[in-house]
C-alpha cells in the first residue's frame, strides 16, 4: 500500500497540506478540518508535519469499541466509519502520534482516508516535505537518508584522520 | 488442538482474532450466555441517549465468526469445567478442549442494602438491561442512581437528557472517585448541577421502601443521618462489576472475588488455562502483579496475548495501563494511569486550567518520568493522554504541554513550543 511520508527537514509549514486537506474533507479552510497539521516550534525552528501512518496493527482499530474503524480494501487506509462512529473519543486517547481529531458538529472522529488513494495534501506540498510513496520504498528512502547523515556524522567524527 | 473460548466481548473477541493469525487449522469454539453475535456495552450510554440505534451496538456478525473459523454456541452458560479430564459442560452437553480461554467478563454487584430488589431496579450492563431501562426513562419520572462510576453517570445524563429529575448517590465523598481528581470531580460535579441533576457525595443508604399509601411513589430510599428519604419511579445501580467464576469450582483454578490472577502470558498456571479481560487480574505497567481494571482497552491487550500465547505463541503482556473516556454533561471527561499525589515528594503535578473555558488538564510525574493524567472539558486536550501512553510505558522523562487555544497562523507563531 501507498501512504504519506512527511520530511519535516523539507517542511516549509506553509500549511498548504491543511489547506488542502480542510477544502476536501470539509469544504472549508478552517485549520480544524484538517486531518494532517503542520507543528511549528519557533525556538528550535522546526516544523513537523503529522497525518495518519496507516499503522500495520492500528491500535486505534482494536480499541474501537463500535467496531468503527477498518482498513480500506482498494487503499489499505485506516478509515473510520462516521455511521458506526459513537462519537466514544477511545481511538483519540488510543493514537501515540495524535492523528484523529473529534469533530464537534457531527460528533464523530474523523482521521485520514488518503483520500481515496489521491491524497490532496500531497499534490498542494510545494517543498516535497510531504510525498505518497510505496511503504516498502519509503523504508528504503528513509534508510538512505539516515546513512547519509550518518555517514556525514562519522567523517565528522572522525576529523581529518581517514 | 481444540481451542475453547469462554465469552463474546472485547477480551474473547481480541482472542479469536489473535489466534487465527498464528493458527488457522485447528478447531475454535465460542460459547457465550448471550444470545447472539457481539454488542458493546461501551455503546449503550449511546442507545439510551438516542444517539445510536439498538443495531448499531452489534459489533460482529454471523458471516463475522465464518470468516474468522469459529464455531459458536450462543446463549449456553457453561456450569462446569474439569481441568484433568479437559472437558467442560455445556448447556448439557460436554466438549473437551486443549486450551482454554476464560473470557467470560462480569457482572454488576449490588450494594448490600435491603430491599434494594424487585421491581423498578434496573442495572445497566448487558443489551438487556438497557432494553429493560429504555422505555422506564420517561419525561418527569423520579430517578435515583446508586454509585458515580463511568456506567452509571452516563446513564444519569440519559435520563436527564429525556426529562427525568435525576438524583445521584455517592458513598464516597466526590463523582466519579476512580477516573477524575479532586478538581476534576469538582467541575464535573458543577456541571451536573447546571443540568438540573441532583449528586449527593458521602452519603449511606439505610434500606429501600415501597410505601403501598395511594399516590406516594413506588420506591422510597431511605438514606443514613439526618439526610431525607427520597421517593423514586425507578433506581438504577451502577456500583461497579465483578466476575462470576463460579463453574471454575472444582478445578486448580485460583481465583478470588475480583477475578483469577493470571502471570504476564494470561495463564492462570494451569496448564492449557488462560483468563483475560474483566474475570482476569493481570499485571500492571507500574508493576503490580494482579490488578483489577474491568476496561475495554485492557481487554483488548490481554485477549490478544492469551489468543496468541493459546495458538503456541510466546507473547508477553507488558502490564495494563487505565485509559478512561466519556462524555458526560456536556464534558469530555478523561484520565490514564496514576494521577492522584500519594504524598510522594518525588512526586510532581503539572495543573493547567481555565475555568471559564471549562478546561483542565492535569500530568502527573515522579522525578520527570510521566505517571498519569486527568483531562477535562476539551477533546482536543486528549492529544495529551494519547502522546503520554507510550511515554508512561517506557518510564522515561519527558515533558508534555497541554494543548493551546488555537486562533489563527500568527497566534502559533507567538506560542513558545505550542503543539497544535
Amino acid at each position: 500500500m501507498r501512504i504519506v511520508t512527511m520530511d519535516p527537514a523539507s517542511c516549509v509549514a506553509c500549511r498548504n497540506c491543511e489547506y488542502a486537506c480542510a477544502f476536501q474533507q470539509g469544504r472549508t479552510f478552517e485549520r480544524r478540518d484538517s486531518h494532517i497539521r503542520v507543528n511549528f516550534y519557533p525556538e528550535e525552528r522546526l516544523c513537523i508535519p503529522g497525518t495518519c501512518l496507516h499503522c500495520e496493527e492500528p491500535w486505534c482499530r482494536e480499541v474501537c469499541p463500535a467496531a468503527a474503524i477498518r482498513r480500506d480494501p482498494v487503499t489499505g487506509a485506516v478509515v473510520i466509519d462516521a455511521d458506526r462512529c459513537a462519537g466514544c473519543k477511545m481511538c483519540l486517547l488510543a493514537c501515540p502520534y495524535g492523528a484523529i481529531r473529534f469533530d464537534p458538529q457531527a460528533r464523530v472522529a474523523r482521521k485520514c482516508d488518503l483520500c481515496g488513494g489521491d491524497p490532496q495534501c500531497v499534490k498542494f506540498c510545494i517543498s516535497g516535505a510531504l510525498e505518497f510513496v510505496e511503504a516498502e520504498e519509503a523504508f528504503a528512502f528513509r534508510r538512505e537518508g539516515f546513512d547519509a547523515r550518518l555517514k556525514e556524522l562519522l567523517s565528522q567524527a572522525r576529523g581529518g584522520r581517514r | 488442538m481444540r481451542a475453547v473460548i469462554i465469552g463474546n466481548s472485547a477480551a474473547a473477541l481480541a482472542a479469536a482474532e489473535s489466534f487465527r493469525l498464528l493458527d488457522r487449522s485447528s478447531e475454535l469454539t465460542l460459547l457465550s450466555v448471550e444470545p447472539g453475535p457481539a454488542y458493546s456495552r461501551v455503546l449503550l450510554p449511546y442507545y439510551l441517549r438516542g444517539l445510536l440505534p439498538r443495531e448499531r451496538m452489534f459489533i460482529r456478525d454471523l458471516a463475522d465468526y465464518q470468516a474468522l473459523g469459529v464455531q459458536t454456541r450462543f446463549g449456553c452458560a457453561v456450569t462446569r469445567v474439569d481441568d484433568r479430564q479437559r472437558t467442560l459442560t455445556v448447556g448439557g452437553s460436554t466438549l473437551t478442549w486443549d486450551r482454554l480461554l476464560v473470557a467470560t467478563g462480569a457482572r454488576p454487584v449490588l450494594p448490600r442494602v435491603p430491599d434494594l430488589e424487585g421491581p423498578g431496579l434496573h442495572t445497566l450492563w448487558t443489551l438487556k438491561d438497557a432494553d429493560g431501562l429504555l422505555p422506564e426513562l420517561l419525561p418527569g419520572r423520579r430517578a435515583v442512581f446508586i454509585g458515580s462510576g463511568f456506567v452509571a453517570l452516563q446513564a444519569a445524563w440519559a435520563a436527564s437528557a429525556r426529562g427525568l429529575r435525576v438524583t445521584v448517590l455517592e458513598a464516597l465523598p466526590r463523582v466519579l472517585p476512580k477516573v477524575l481528581d479532586e478538581s476534576g470531580s469538582a467541575m464535573l460535579e458543577a456541571a451536573m448541577r447546571a443540568h438540573g441533576v441532583e449528586v449527593r457525595c458521602a452519603v449511606g443508604i439505610e434500606r429501600v421502601e415501597r410505601p403501598e399509601a395511594a399516590g406516594a411513589a413506588p420506591l422510597r430510599v431511605v438514606l443514613s443521618c439526618e439526610d431525607p428519604s427520597l421517593d423514586a419511579d425507578l433506581l438504577v445501580v451502577g456500583a461497579g462489576v465483578r466476575p462470576d467464576l463460579a463453574f471454575l469450582a472444582g478445578t486448580a483454578v485460583r481465583y478470588e472475588a475480583g477475578g483469577i490472577p493470571v502471570d504476564e502470558r494470561m495463564s492462570t498456571g494451569v496448564p492449557g488455562i488462560y483468563a483475560a479481560g474483566d474475570a482476569a487480574l493481570g499485571p500492571s505497567v507500574f508493576g503490580e502483579a494482579h490488578a483489577a481494571q474491568a476496561l475495554w482497552p485492557t481487554a483488548v491487550e490481554q485477549g490478544k496475548v492469551a489468543g496468541a500465547n493459546m495458538a503456541g505463541g510466546a507473547r508477553i503482556y507488558p502490564g495494563s495501563l487505565t485509559m478512561n473516556v466519556a462524555e458526560m454533561f456536556g464534558l469530555t471527561v478523561a484520565s490514564m494511569g496514576r494521577f492522584l499525589e500519594g504524598g510522594d515528594p518525588a512526586e510532581e503535578a503539572v495543573v493547567e486550567q481555565d475555568p471559564r473555558a471549562g478546561r483542565y488538564v492535569k500530568v502527573l510525574y515522579r522525578e520527570g518520568v510521566p505517571l498519569g493524567a486527568v483531562v477535562l472539558g476539551d477533546p482536543e486536550d486528549l492529544a495529551v493522554l494519547a502522546a503520554l501512553r507510550p511515554r508512561i510505558r517506557a518510564g522515561r522523562p519527558a515533558r508534555l504541554e497541554p494543548a493551546r487555544p488555537f486562533r489563527g497562523l500568527h497566534r502559533t507563531l507567538a506560542l513558545q513550543g505550542s503543539r497544535r
